[in-house]
């Protein structure tokens, strides 16, 4: 094993912190879409590919500034998600694992779509100079924008911790979830909760997706490379949201010590392998609910 | 009292007897060696969809990973042709020396022998599902985890092989250059030879499924679908039904992906790719999962759209595509098959069946009705 | 092949309908079809690009700038006063498809010669099935070599051509230490090989070599590596979306373009479009071709194009104008065969083939200069080239080799032989043909 500084180890602790906070961010919509309503989105790549988009043409067509950019993918994506909700996925609630077929469908519609109305080249989202730089501290060395993207993901969690434990709707949430039939009886509407919580959870990828198009790039195949990730950080979460929050953090920082010590390819090769372990030992996840059978 | 033809084992075997007469007697109206390796080509997928039918749709056991028992038989067969173009002088495939070896790797020296070498395409991906199957399923692992660790698994293999490039070529893969040779004959895969070694492998495969399927074992393994939990009460060994129906299914999917190599002297880790995986799954819902016979017909149709329609929409195919699946997922739950028991049963006055008496899997963390 | 057997084959087909088992008698696929030009009707040719999918993004443009070729050499008279008739395929990203659709095109629409492919990987896809029909692909891209088929022709730089320049002059201008990152498959690893010899020679040091997962985002841990190593200037082979990526991240890690410049066989108009306004201004890049080039051909070219119902993405880039040259090289290969036999019916691919080595695409033709192929490994003879990126995403041309570099697909690996237009030559003196 070669020689590793301390410096170099307290660089990658920081920067698996920011590796988390993109897994997390990626993965936070899929998180409440699946551990509420139980629909394995396929199509959730697409959603993060919509907010890209939407964030692009709102700002080249109409000049929102990137920061207003963010909260409008958040509603133009919850907008699209709400369709798709009414259209579709409702008429699916019962039949989980068939979601997983239509939201399939939904995404290859979506990225032809989109490929159709704005070509396959790359686009781009302009950012204020300010994130284009980095900050040190001592040997601590940092992007403004990775630190961005770490104040947006904890804003979000907390929001959405807000939302879930704290309010008259998430308390709703929490009743459909446990027992759909009693919930009704005590005048919940099971089936605007859904909405909403599918709604919110699209919204959220639409946030992800408006920052991924700053780290990385805009296409239209761009969020097939986030869906595979969110979903482990989902599964081995085990649906729940402090599941998710463990679970990007650790394999965010699993990721950056292995990259360290030897590459990106071994270390994503064995984030794999200790995901189907991990899952053997703990097959329902970190934080799964205990069901109660019926 | 008049029965659902769909359900009558009698009707059911007829149709199959007349589906295989059907492809046998396609090469006496083909003669186009593009067109034979073509249908051969969708021999093997429809295998691949007879293998997820038979784990997902019989056995519950949603597996996105089928690419693994695929893409190893696959590298398996790839090595074994590959060798075939070797000697003792040349020993080295020529990828091999670009990377810096300048002896073959142990690993590669079985493949000498085109029968062992085959044994092995085969025996490694079934060993590998005995083991990975026995172990998720003796933990208890059920519904969409069953389908989040197949698919990280899968993802792990394409990984590694995509890094192990000195030994298998990374994404570019390998090509043996020369057809199959075996048992002192080239199979051309443009000739009927290789379309009939197909044809009888599918025809093979798919009377075990149905046998499989329609014995006492077979009944154990669709109780299990419903309701794992229950058959266990009932004193049944639930994890060894479900390793044997995985491993099975994973045979079925080796054997394919040494037929595939076959067909088209080439394997890369595209054939361990996520996206290959799901659509196997895509092919099953689409024709039935629940008819080994639909899920076989849903990857025809789709690879036959796929090739012969893909080219006439250039950019709406895949807008067509999407749009096709959400409608038969919205309104045939059981897929096109599921549609012709819906039909047969209203022919047949009245329906035995309510149309969700075939409980689907449960789900962890999914909503109650 | 005449054609009074073909047409008792034809025949033959529509007996076999009737015939009990007409399969036991009929020829195998391989003697019965084979591509074959007609006098007056149209030459098929095959475009096998992705239109969808990962790859569209410099597969669309290969097909566009091709369309755009062909319609250009048929509106001078085509080929001998025939149409070149382009058969559009969309690959969809997917090697499956690839492979089947490259059957299609020689076995059924029995095209004279295909165009395409960009990654290797769909190459090795479709080669199997080219050298068995003896057809002809026109791969139109860098590679990196170590292959010698029969089949092929690439009007691309090899990666023995590729860096042979840019790496001394990064030396001589920023420094000796030097990093090198690549895409973690063949391609960047081959020409790392090459680089590291070209690095040698010129007195550098390297620090250290990384490889990113093909399409990966994540750029935190390797530039936490290059930001330890300190080298003067960074080696990259990363490919597409990865290396807008990894521009952007440089960029926002803080790293200076001015102290630390990424040096790169890949970021062409495309990639430095797409990074956004100055995120790839002061790089570097080495390629046959860009759209800045100053001289007569090239600006025609560009203006026409861009013009034209095929220039709607904006630019031309050195991945379009290898493929444009291909045509060309096409074009000529044709000519010279039907010099010889003096019957278009006789012109197989093969024989266009055979007859390709020494071909020239004159600089009135040619927008990156002179090109010839050669005539042992069919590979092109080019000048490459040094640019700097402005801050408009163009490129500013700041060193151009003096001769043109020949292309040898087996430099570094002299005991595999030598690459002949027979075969592949081993040191014991034996022949193998078809090696990839």
């Amino acid at each position: 094993m070669p020689h590793i500084e301390f410096a170099s180890v307290v660089n990658a602790l920081i920067l698996g912190l920011s590796i988390a906070s993109i897994w997390l961010i990626a993965a936070i919509g899929l998180t409440i879409i699946y551990g509420t309503v139980g629909v394995i989105n396929m199509a959730h790549g697409e959603f993060i590919m919509l907010g890209a988009y939407t964030s692009y043409m709102l700002q080249s067509v109409f000049g929102l500034p990137f920061l207003l950019c963010i909260p409008a993918s958040f509603i133009v994506v919850a907008a699209i998600g709400v369709v798709i909700e009414r259209g579709l996925i409702r008429y699916l609630y019962n039949r989980p694992l068939d979601t997983l077929l239509a939201t399939w469908g939904v995404s290859l519609v979506l990225m032809q779509g989109v490929r159709i109305i704005f070509g396959s080249d790359p686009k781009y989202i302009a950012v204020p100079e300010i994130f284009q730089s980095n900050v040190e501290f001592g040997f601590v060395n940092l992007s403004v924008l990775r630190i961005f993207i770490f104040g947006v993901t904890a804003a979000v969690v907390a929001g959405t911790v807000y939302l879930f434990y704290r309010t008259r709707f998430g308390m709703q949430v929490r009743a459909v979830m446990q027992n759909k039939e009693m919930a009704a009886s005590f005048g919940i509407d099971a089936d605007r909760v859904y909405m909403t919580t599918f709604a919110i959870g699209a919204g959220l990828a639409g946030i992800a997706g408006c920052l991924f198009g700053v780290l990385a790039i805009v296409l239209p195949t761009m969020g097939t490379a986030y869906v595979v990730q969110a979903f482990l950080v989902v599964v081995v979460g085990g649906g729940t949201l402090v599941g998710s929050v463990a679970a990007s953090g650790l394999t965010g920082e699993l990721q950056s010590i292995f990259a360290m010590i030897s590459n990106d390819t071994f270390a994503r090769f064995l984030l794999y392998v200790l995901i189907v372990v991990f899952l053997r030992f703990r097959p329902r996840g970190l934080f799964a609910v205990a069901k109660a059978r019926r | 009292m008049t029965q659902n033809l769909f359900h009558n084992k009698t009707a059911q075997w007829t149709v199959y007897v007349v589906f295989f007469i059907c492809l046998a007697a396609v090469p006496s109206f083909v003669s186009d060696g593009f067109l034979l390796n073509q249908f051969a080509t969708y021999g093997v997928y429809a295998m691949l969809a007879l293998s997820i039918s038979l784990c997902w749709g019989f056995g519950g056991i949603l597996n996105l990973g089928q690419g693994i028992a695929f893409g190893l038989a696959a590298y398996g067969m790839a090595m074994t042709m590959q060798m075939q173009s070797q000697d003792a002088s040349n020993p080295l495939p020529p990828f091999m020396a670009n990377n810096s070896l300048d002896h073959l790797p142990f690993f590669w020296e079985p493949f000498w022998s085109t029968g062992f070498g085959i044994v092995l395409a085969l025996l490694v991906p079934t060993l590998f599902y005995v083991i990975f199957g026995s172990l998720m399923f003796r933990a208890r692992v059920s519904g969409p985890f069953i389908a989040i660790m197949t698919l990280a698994m899968l993802s792990a293999l394409y990984t590694l092989i995509l890094d192990m490039q000195p030994y298998t070529n990374g994404v570019n893969g390998i090509s043996p250059p020369a057809a199959l040779q075996i048992f002192g004959t080239e199979i051309d895969p443009y000739s009927t030879k290789a379309y009939w070694t197909v044809v009888a492998l599918l025809l093979l495969t798919t009377v075990a499924a149905k046998l499989l399927t329609q014995s006492k074992f077979g009944l154990v393994i669709q109780a299990l679908r419903g309701d794992p939990e229950r058959v266990r009460f009932l004193g049944y060994d639930v994890a060894f039904y479900e390793t044997v129906i995985y491993t099975v299914s994973g045979l079925i999917a080796a054997i394919a992906g040494c037929l595939w190599v076959m067909l088209v002297q080439y394997v890369s880790p595209a054939q361990l790719d996520v996206n290959f995986s799901i659509t196997m799954v895509i092919w099953a819902g689409i024709g039935g999962r629940l008819s080994l016979l639909g899920a076989i017909l849903g990857a025809l149709m789709i690879q036959g759209g796929q090739s012969y329609l893909g080219d006439q929409f250039l950019n709406t195919w895949l807008l067509l595509l999407g749009g096709f699946f959400i409608l038969v997922v919205r309104f045939l739950p059981r897929g096109l098959a599921g549609l012709l028991e819906k039909v047969l049963g209203m022919m047949a006055g009245r329906q035995r069946r309510d149309p969700d008496a075939i409980a689907p899997p449960r789900v962890v963390g999914a909503p109650a009705k | 092949m005449d054609i009074t057997r073909r047409k008792i084959l034809k025949g033959s087909t529509l007996a076999a309908a009737a015939a009990a088992a007409p399969h036991l008698w009929l020829p195998t696929s391989r003697e019965a079809w084979g591509a074959t030009l007609k006098k007056g009707e149209p030459i098929k040719v095959g475009l096998l690009f992705s239109l969808t999918g990962q790859l569209a993004v410099p597969e669309e443009d290969s097909t566009l700038v091709m369309q755009y070729a062909i319609e250009e050499i048929n509106k001078n008279g085509g080929i001998a006063g025939h149409e070149i008739k382009p058969i559009i395929i969309d690959a969809k990203s997917d090697f499956n498809v690839y492979s089947e659709k490259a059957k299609e095109l020689i076995m059924r629409e029995k095209v004279i010669a295909l165009f395409g492919c960009y990654t290797s990987a769909s190459r090795k896809a479709i080669l199997p099935i080219v050298m068995q029909q003896n057809s002809l692909l026109y791969y139109p891209t860098c590679y990196e070599g170590a292959e010698c088929s029969q089949n092929t022709i690439c009007t691309g730089p090899l990666a023995n051509q590729h860096s042979k320049d840019l790496i001394p002059f990064m030396v001589k201008n920023f420094g000796k230490k030097c990093f090198f990152v690549g895409s973690n498959y063949v391609w960047p690893k081959e020409s790392n090989k090459n680089a590291k010899l070209w690095l040698q020679n010129a007195g550098g040091e390297l620090l250290g070599e990384e490889y990113i997962p093909l399409g990966s985002s994540e750029f935190g841990p390797v530039l936490n590596k290059i930001r330890e190593a300190k080298p003067n200037f960074i080696f990259s082979t990363v490919v597409g979306a990865s290396d807008i990526a990894f521009h952007k991240q440089f960029k926002q890690e803080g790293f200076k373009v001015d102290a630390m410049p990424i040096a790169s066989l890949t970021t062409g108009e495309i990639e430095t479009k797409a990074m956004g306004a100055d995120v790839g201004a002061g790089h570097f890049l080495s390629a046959p071709y860009f759209q800045t080039l100053e001289n007569p051909t090239n600006a025609k070219f560009v203006e026409n194009f861009l013009k034209s119902k095929y220039g709607k993405n904006g630019s031309t880039h050195y991945n379009m104008e290898e493929t444009y040259l291909s045509a060309y090289v096409f074009k000529y290969g044709l000519e010279k065969a039907l010099k010889k036999t003096g019957n278009i019916e006789e012109v197989t691919s093969r024989m266009i083939r055979d007859v390709s080595g020494g071909i020239r695409v004159e600089d009135d033709v040619s927008p990156e200069g002179l090109i010839w192929i050669d005539g042992d490994n069919f590979n092109t003879w080019l000048k490459p080239k040094i640019g700097q990126c402005q801050a408009d995403g163009s490129f500013k041309t700041v060193y151009q080799a003096s001769e043109h570099v020949a292309p040898d697909p087996y430099s570094i690996y002299p005991n595999s032989g030598k690459c002949t237009a027979d075969g592949l030559v081993a040191p014991d003196g034996k022949v193998r043909k078809n090696v990839i």
